[in-house]
Protein backbone atom coordinates (compact mmCIF):
# COMPACT_ATOMS: atom_id res chain seq x y z
CA UNK A 1 0.00 0.00 0.00
CA UNK A 2 2.77 2.36 0.97
CA UNK A 3 4.38 2.66 -2.43
CA UNK A 4 1.12 3.12 -4.29
CA UNK A 5 -0.08 5.98 -2.11
CA UNK A 6 3.35 7.56 -2.00
CA UNK A 7 3.65 7.42 -5.75
CA UNK A 8 0.22 8.97 -6.15
CA UNK A 9 1.13 11.91 -3.91
CA UNK A 10 4.47 12.36 -5.65
CA UNK A 11 2.92 12.19 -9.10
CA UNK A 12 0.32 14.73 -8.14
CA UNK A 13 2.89 17.19 -6.82
CA UNK A 14 5.10 16.62 -9.85
CA UNK A 15 2.15 17.31 -12.13
CA UNK A 16 1.49 20.57 -10.28
CA UNK A 17 5.10 21.66 -10.80
CA UNK A 18 4.88 20.68 -14.42
CA UNK A 19 1.76 22.79 -14.84
CA UNK A 20 3.54 25.73 -13.22
CA UNK A 21 6.43 25.32 -15.64
CA UNK A 22 4.14 25.15 -18.63
CA UNK A 23 2.40 28.28 -17.45
CA UNK A 24 5.77 30.00 -17.35
CA UNK A 25 6.34 28.80 -20.91
CA UNK A 26 9.25 26.58 -20.00
CA UNK A 27 9.82 22.90 -20.64
CA UNK A 28 7.03 20.65 -19.59
CA UNK A 29 9.54 17.88 -19.07
CA UNK A 30 13.06 18.45 -17.86
CA UNK A 31 15.71 17.15 -20.19
CA UNK A 32 17.82 14.32 -19.00
CA UNK A 33 21.14 15.53 -17.77
CA UNK A 34 23.99 13.86 -16.02
CA UNK A 35 26.64 14.70 -13.50
CA UNK A 36 29.41 16.57 -15.33
CA UNK A 37 27.05 18.38 -17.68
CA UNK A 38 27.11 22.14 -17.95
CA UNK A 39 23.60 23.54 -17.52
CA UNK A 40 21.64 26.72 -17.90
CA UNK A 41 19.05 26.66 -15.13
CA UNK A 42 16.27 29.15 -15.79
CA UNK A 43 14.71 30.34 -12.56
CA UNK A 44 11.50 32.23 -12.11
CA UNK A 45 12.00 35.04 -9.62
CA UNK A 46 8.79 36.36 -8.12
CA UNK A 47 8.97 39.97 -7.03
CA UNK A 48 5.55 40.87 -5.78
CA UNK A 49 3.34 40.88 -8.86
CA UNK A 50 6.17 40.86 -11.35
CA UNK A 51 8.03 37.83 -12.49
CA UNK A 52 11.36 37.63 -14.22
CA UNK A 53 13.77 34.92 -15.22
CA UNK A 54 17.28 34.44 -13.94
CA UNK A 55 19.78 32.00 -15.33
CA UNK A 56 22.32 30.08 -13.32
CA UNK A 57 25.03 28.44 -15.40
CA UNK A 58 27.43 25.84 -14.10
CA UNK A 59 28.53 22.23 -13.86
CA UNK A 60 26.36 19.61 -12.20
CA UNK A 61 28.50 18.09 -9.48
CA UNK A 62 25.93 15.87 -7.77
CA UNK A 63 22.43 14.47 -7.97
CA UNK A 64 20.69 13.28 -4.83
CA UNK A 65 17.37 11.79 -3.81
CA UNK A 66 14.70 10.11 -5.84
CA UNK A 67 11.12 10.79 -6.78
CA UNK A 68 9.85 14.20 -5.83
CA UNK A 69 12.75 14.79 -3.47
CA UNK A 70 15.35 14.59 -6.24
CA UNK A 71 17.78 17.50 -6.28
CA UNK A 72 20.98 18.51 -8.05
CA UNK A 73 23.92 20.74 -7.25
CA UNK A 74 25.32 23.20 -9.78
CA UNK A 75 28.76 24.71 -9.28
CA UNK A 76 30.16 27.76 -11.00
CA UNK A 77 32.96 30.23 -10.44
CA UNK A 78 31.85 33.83 -9.85
CA UNK A 79 34.64 36.40 -9.65
CA UNK A 80 37.16 33.78 -8.63
CA UNK A 81 34.89 32.41 -5.92
CA UNK A 82 33.19 29.03 -6.16
CA UNK A 83 29.40 29.20 -5.89
CA UNK A 84 27.18 26.17 -5.52
CA UNK A 85 23.40 26.08 -5.66
CA UNK A 86 21.21 23.12 -4.85
CA UNK A 87 17.98 22.94 -6.86
CA UNK A 88 15.03 20.64 -6.21
CA UNK A 89 14.54 19.01 -9.62
CA UNK A 90 10.75 19.29 -9.46
CA UNK A 91 10.62 22.84 -8.16
CA UNK A 92 7.95 24.90 -9.91
CA UNK A 93 10.40 27.80 -9.86
CA UNK A 94 12.68 26.12 -12.39
CA UNK A 95 11.14 26.99 -15.74
CA UNK A 96 13.75 25.43 -17.98
CA UNK A 97 16.95 23.40 -17.86
CA UNK A 98 19.25 23.58 -20.86
CA UNK A 99 22.17 21.24 -21.33
CA UNK A 100 24.99 23.30 -22.80
CA UNK A 101 27.76 20.76 -22.73
CA UNK A 102 28.24 17.21 -21.59
CA UNK A 103 31.39 16.25 -19.73
CA UNK A 104 33.21 12.96 -19.40
CA UNK A 105 33.22 11.96 -15.75
CA UNK A 106 34.09 8.76 -13.94
CA UNK A 107 32.26 9.28 -10.67
CA UNK A 108 28.82 10.23 -9.40
CA UNK A 109 29.90 13.14 -7.22
CA UNK A 110 32.39 15.68 -8.56
CA UNK A 111 33.34 17.11 -5.19
CA UNK A 112 36.99 16.99 -6.25
CA UNK A 113 36.30 20.05 -8.41
CA UNK A 114 36.07 22.08 -5.22
CA UNK A 115 39.77 21.60 -4.62
CA UNK A 116 40.75 22.66 -8.11
CA UNK A 117 41.20 26.06 -9.66
CA UNK A 118 41.53 27.41 -13.17
CA UNK A 119 42.30 25.03 -15.97
CA UNK A 120 42.18 21.99 -13.72
CA UNK A 121 38.39 22.35 -13.34
CA UNK A 122 37.78 21.65 -17.02
CA UNK A 123 36.03 18.45 -18.02
CA UNK A 124 36.57 16.67 -21.30
CA UNK A 125 33.54 16.96 -23.56
CA UNK A 126 31.61 13.83 -24.36
CA UNK A 127 30.92 13.55 -28.02
CA UNK A 128 27.67 11.95 -29.03
CA UNK A 129 28.20 8.56 -30.57
CA UNK A 130 27.92 8.57 -34.33
CA UNK B 1 -12.19 17.08 22.24
CA UNK B 2 -13.83 17.17 18.82
CA UNK B 3 -14.25 14.14 16.65
CA UNK B 4 -11.30 13.00 14.57
CA UNK B 5 -10.29 10.21 12.28
CA UNK B 6 -7.98 7.18 12.24
CA UNK B 7 -5.15 6.88 9.75
CA UNK B 8 -2.12 4.86 8.74
CA UNK B 9 1.19 6.64 8.37
CA UNK B 10 2.39 6.04 4.83
CA UNK B 11 5.66 7.94 4.86
CA UNK B 12 7.24 11.31 4.33
CA UNK B 13 7.96 13.30 1.20
CA UNK B 14 7.94 16.93 0.15
CA UNK B 15 5.55 19.09 -1.83
CA UNK B 16 5.87 22.63 -3.14
CA UNK B 17 3.68 25.46 -1.91
CA UNK B 18 2.34 28.35 -3.99
CA UNK B 19 5.59 30.26 -3.65
CA UNK B 20 7.65 27.29 -4.78
CA UNK B 21 9.04 26.47 -1.35
CA UNK B 22 9.47 22.80 -0.54
CA UNK B 23 7.39 21.72 2.42
CA UNK B 24 8.18 18.54 4.36
CA UNK B 25 4.99 16.52 4.70
CA UNK B 26 3.81 13.25 6.16
CA UNK B 27 1.42 11.27 3.98
CA UNK B 28 -1.43 9.61 5.87
CA UNK B 29 -4.04 7.21 4.58
CA UNK B 30 -7.00 8.43 6.62
CA UNK B 31 -10.40 6.84 6.89
CA UNK B 32 -13.15 6.31 5.97
CA UNK B 33 -14.08 5.51 9.53
CA UNK B 34 -17.52 4.05 10.31
CA UNK B 35 -19.07 5.17 13.59
CA UNK B 36 -19.57 1.97 15.56
CA UNK B 37 -20.99 3.19 18.84
CA UNK B 38 -21.99 6.36 20.65
CA UNK B 39 -21.03 6.67 24.29
CA UNK B 40 -23.42 8.76 26.33
CA UNK B 41 -23.16 10.40 29.70
CA UNK B 42 -26.26 8.59 30.99
CA UNK B 43 -25.17 5.12 30.02
CA UNK B 44 -21.38 5.18 30.00
CA UNK B 45 -20.57 8.18 32.17
CA UNK B 46 -18.91 10.11 29.37
CA UNK B 47 -19.61 11.33 25.84
CA UNK B 48 -17.57 9.81 23.05
CA UNK B 49 -17.73 8.40 19.56
CA UNK B 50 -16.30 5.01 18.78
CA UNK B 51 -14.95 4.69 15.25
CA UNK B 52 -13.39 1.86 13.31
CA UNK B 53 -10.81 1.80 10.58
CA UNK B 54 -9.89 -0.78 7.94
CA UNK B 55 -11.99 -3.86 7.33
CA UNK B 56 -11.01 -7.17 8.79
CA UNK B 57 -12.06 -10.37 7.10
CA UNK B 58 -15.06 -12.00 8.78
CA UNK B 59 -13.09 -15.20 9.04
CA UNK B 60 -10.39 -13.56 11.10
CA UNK B 61 -12.77 -11.64 13.33
CA UNK B 62 -14.10 -13.11 16.55
CA UNK B 63 -17.84 -13.55 17.07
CA UNK B 64 -17.81 -10.59 19.43
CA UNK B 65 -16.16 -8.41 16.82
CA UNK B 66 -18.67 -9.46 14.20
CA UNK B 67 -21.62 -8.94 16.52
CA UNK B 68 -20.33 -5.50 17.47
CA UNK B 69 -20.72 -4.17 13.95
CA UNK B 70 -23.69 -6.14 12.68
CA UNK B 71 -27.19 -6.79 13.92
CA UNK B 72 -27.54 -9.71 11.51
CA UNK B 73 -25.47 -12.14 13.56
CA UNK B 74 -27.86 -14.21 15.57
CA UNK B 75 -27.36 -15.22 19.16
CA UNK B 76 -29.47 -16.68 21.91
CA UNK B 77 -29.93 -13.26 23.46
CA UNK B 78 -30.89 -11.66 20.15
CA UNK B 79 -33.36 -14.45 19.43
CA UNK B 80 -34.98 -13.78 22.78
CA UNK B 81 -35.22 -10.07 22.02
CA UNK B 82 -36.80 -10.84 18.67
CA UNK B 83 -39.43 -12.99 20.35
CA UNK B 84 -40.05 -10.17 22.78
CA UNK B 85 -39.56 -12.28 25.87
CA UNK B 86 -37.24 -9.82 27.63
CA UNK B 87 -36.99 -6.13 28.39
CA UNK B 88 -33.61 -6.10 26.57
CA UNK B 89 -33.38 -4.05 23.39
CA UNK B 90 -31.05 -4.26 20.43
CA UNK B 91 -28.50 -1.47 20.26
CA UNK B 92 -27.90 0.34 16.99
CA UNK B 93 -25.23 -1.28 14.84
CA UNK B 94 -23.07 0.26 12.11
CA UNK B 95 -23.80 -2.62 9.75
CA UNK B 96 -20.32 -2.83 8.26
CA UNK B 97 -17.46 -5.33 8.07
CA UNK B 98 -15.56 -6.11 11.28
CA UNK B 99 -12.95 -3.42 11.88
CA UNK B 100 -9.23 -3.88 12.33
CA UNK B 101 -8.76 -0.83 14.53
CA UNK B 102 -11.32 0.60 16.93
CA UNK B 103 -10.73 3.81 18.86
CA UNK B 104 -12.78 6.39 20.73
CA UNK B 105 -12.82 10.15 20.49
CA UNK B 106 -14.00 11.85 23.67
CA UNK B 107 -16.48 14.66 23.17
CA UNK B 108 -17.41 17.70 25.22
CA UNK B 109 -21.13 17.22 24.70
CA UNK B 110 -23.52 14.69 23.17
CA UNK B 111 -22.45 13.32 19.80
CA UNK B 112 -23.90 14.85 16.64
CA UNK B 113 -23.18 11.83 14.43
CA UNK B 114 -25.20 8.65 14.29
CA UNK B 115 -24.08 5.04 14.42
CA UNK B 116 -23.36 3.82 10.90
CA UNK B 117 -22.19 7.18 9.58
CA UNK B 118 -18.91 7.10 7.64
CA UNK B 119 -16.39 9.76 8.57
CA UNK B 120 -14.06 10.85 5.77
CA UNK B 121 -11.09 13.20 5.76
CA UNK B 122 -12.81 15.59 3.40
CA UNK B 123 -15.66 16.12 5.84
CA UNK B 124 -13.75 16.16 9.09
CA UNK B 125 -10.77 18.34 8.16
CA UNK B 126 -9.99 21.20 5.82
CA UNK B 127 -6.82 22.64 4.30
CA UNK B 128 -4.72 24.81 6.57
CA UNK B 129 -6.38 23.53 9.72
CA UNK B 130 -4.29 22.75 12.80
CA UNK B 131 -4.48 19.17 13.99
CA UNK B 132 -3.07 16.93 16.72
CA UNK B 133 -1.71 13.53 15.79
CA UNK B 134 -1.62 10.75 18.37
CA UNK B 135 0.52 7.70 17.74
CA UNK B 136 2.86 5.14 19.23
CA UNK B 137 6.50 6.13 18.84
CA UNK B 138 9.13 3.83 17.40
CA UNK B 139 10.32 1.41 20.07
CA UNK B 140 14.01 1.68 20.86
CA UNK B 141 14.14 -1.00 23.53
CA UNK B 142 16.13 -0.72 26.72
CA UNK B 143 18.43 2.21 26.13
CA UNK B 144 21.07 4.02 28.12
CA UNK B 145 20.88 7.57 29.39
CA UNK B 146 22.87 9.09 26.53
CA UNK B 147 20.29 8.05 23.97
CA UNK B 148 17.23 8.30 26.20
CA UNK B 149 17.89 11.53 28.05
CA UNK B 150 20.74 13.10 26.06
CA UNK B 151 23.20 12.77 28.94
CA UNK B 152 26.74 13.76 28.04
CA UNK B 153 28.32 10.51 29.25
CA UNK B 154 31.70 10.32 30.90
CA UNK B 155 35.05 11.53 29.55
CA UNK B 156 36.73 9.60 26.77
CA UNK B 157 40.09 9.93 28.49
CA UNK B 158 41.57 11.53 31.61
CA UNK B 159 41.51 8.24 33.46
CA UNK B 160 37.95 7.19 32.53
CA UNK B 161 37.87 3.43 32.41
CA UNK B 162 35.28 1.27 30.68
CA UNK B 163 32.35 3.52 31.53
CA UNK B 164 32.33 6.20 28.88
CA UNK B 165 28.56 6.02 28.39
CA UNK B 166 27.42 5.42 31.95
CA UNK B 167 24.95 7.46 34.00
CA UNK B 168 27.43 9.04 36.36
CA UNK B 169 26.45 9.94 39.88
CA UNK B 170 22.84 9.12 40.74
CA UNK B 171 22.68 10.65 44.19
CA UNK B 172 24.57 12.01 47.14
CA UNK B 173 23.69 12.88 50.71
CA UNK B 174 23.13 16.46 49.67
CA UNK B 175 21.09 15.82 46.55
CA UNK B 176 17.96 14.65 48.31
CA UNK B 177 18.00 16.47 51.64
CA UNK B 178 19.96 14.02 53.63
CA UNK B 179 18.65 10.76 52.22
CA UNK B 180 21.34 8.74 50.59
CA UNK B 181 18.93 7.70 47.83
CA UNK B 182 18.30 8.86 44.30
CA UNK B 183 15.52 11.39 43.90
CA UNK B 184 12.16 10.17 42.67
CA UNK B 185 12.00 10.45 38.90
CA UNK B 186 15.79 10.39 38.43
CA UNK B 187 16.54 9.93 34.75
CA UNK B 188 17.94 6.46 34.31
CA UNK B 189 18.36 3.83 31.58
CA UNK B 190 15.19 1.98 30.62
CA UNK B 191 12.59 1.32 27.95
CA UNK B 192 12.58 4.14 25.40
CA UNK B 193 9.92 4.60 22.74
CA UNK B 194 6.86 2.48 21.94
CA UNK B 195 4.76 4.88 24.00
CA UNK B 196 1.70 6.94 23.18
CA UNK B 197 2.64 10.43 22.11
CA UNK B 198 0.57 13.39 20.94
CA UNK B 199 2.17 15.83 18.52
CA UNK B 200 0.10 18.99 18.67
CA UNK B 201 -0.58 21.89 16.36
CA UNK B 202 0.43 20.39 13.03
CA UNK B 203 -0.80 22.03 9.86
CA UNK B 204 -2.89 20.26 7.24
CA UNK B 205 -1.14 20.98 3.93
CA UNK B 206 -3.67 19.35 1.65
CA UNK B 207 -6.45 16.81 1.58
CA UNK B 208 -7.21 14.37 -1.21
CA UNK B 209 -10.80 13.51 -0.32
CA UNK B 210 -11.17 11.21 -3.28
CA UNK B 211 -8.32 8.92 -2.25
CA UNK B 212 -8.68 9.46 1.52
CA UNK B 213 -5.20 10.89 1.79
CA UNK B 214 -4.15 13.76 4.02
CA UNK B 215 -0.82 15.59 3.98
CA UNK B 216 0.37 17.03 7.27
CA UNK B 217 3.31 19.37 7.59
CA UNK B 218 6.18 17.91 9.60
CA UNK B 219 6.54 14.53 11.21
CA UNK B 220 4.11 12.42 13.20
CA UNK B 221 4.85 9.76 15.84
CA UNK B 222 5.50 6.13 14.90
CA UNK B 223 6.82 4.06 12.07
CA UNK B 224 5.44 3.77 8.57
CA UNK B 225 2.26 1.69 8.40
CA UNK B 226 1.58 2.53 12.06
CA UNK B 227 -1.85 3.60 13.26
CA UNK B 228 -2.36 7.22 14.28
CA UNK B 229 -5.35 9.25 15.43
CA UNK B 230 -5.89 12.70 13.93
CA UNK B 231 -8.12 15.24 15.63
CA UNK B 232 -8.60 19.00 15.36
CA UNK B 233 -5.98 20.63 17.56
CA UNK B 234 -6.96 21.44 21.11
CA UNK B 235 -4.14 23.92 21.40
CA UNK B 236 -5.66 27.28 22.19
CA UNK B 237 -4.28 30.19 20.24
CA UNK B 238 -3.04 32.75 22.70
CA UNK B 239 -4.76 36.07 22.19
CA UNK B 240 -1.88 38.39 23.04
CA UNK B 241 -2.26 42.10 23.42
Amino acid sequence: MKNAVMKMVDDKAAAASKAAREKAKGDSQHKNFQVGDTLDVHLRILEGEKERTQTFTGVVISKTGSGLVEAFTVRRIVQGEGVERIFPLHSPLISKIEVKRTGVVRRAKLYYLRDRVGKATRLRERKPKA
Amino acid sequence: MPIGILALKVGMTQVFDAKGNAEPVTVLQAGPCPVLQIRTKEKDGYDAVQVGFLDKSRKRATRAERGHVSGELSSKRRERIKQGGTSDTMTAKADCEPQKFIREFRLEGPATVAVGAKLTVGEVFKDGQKVDVIGTTKGRGYTGTMKRWNFAGLPASHGAKKNHRSVGSTSSLASNRGFGRPKKGKKMPGQYGAERVTTRNLEVVSIDAENNVILIRGSVPGHNNGLVMIRPSNKVKRTGK
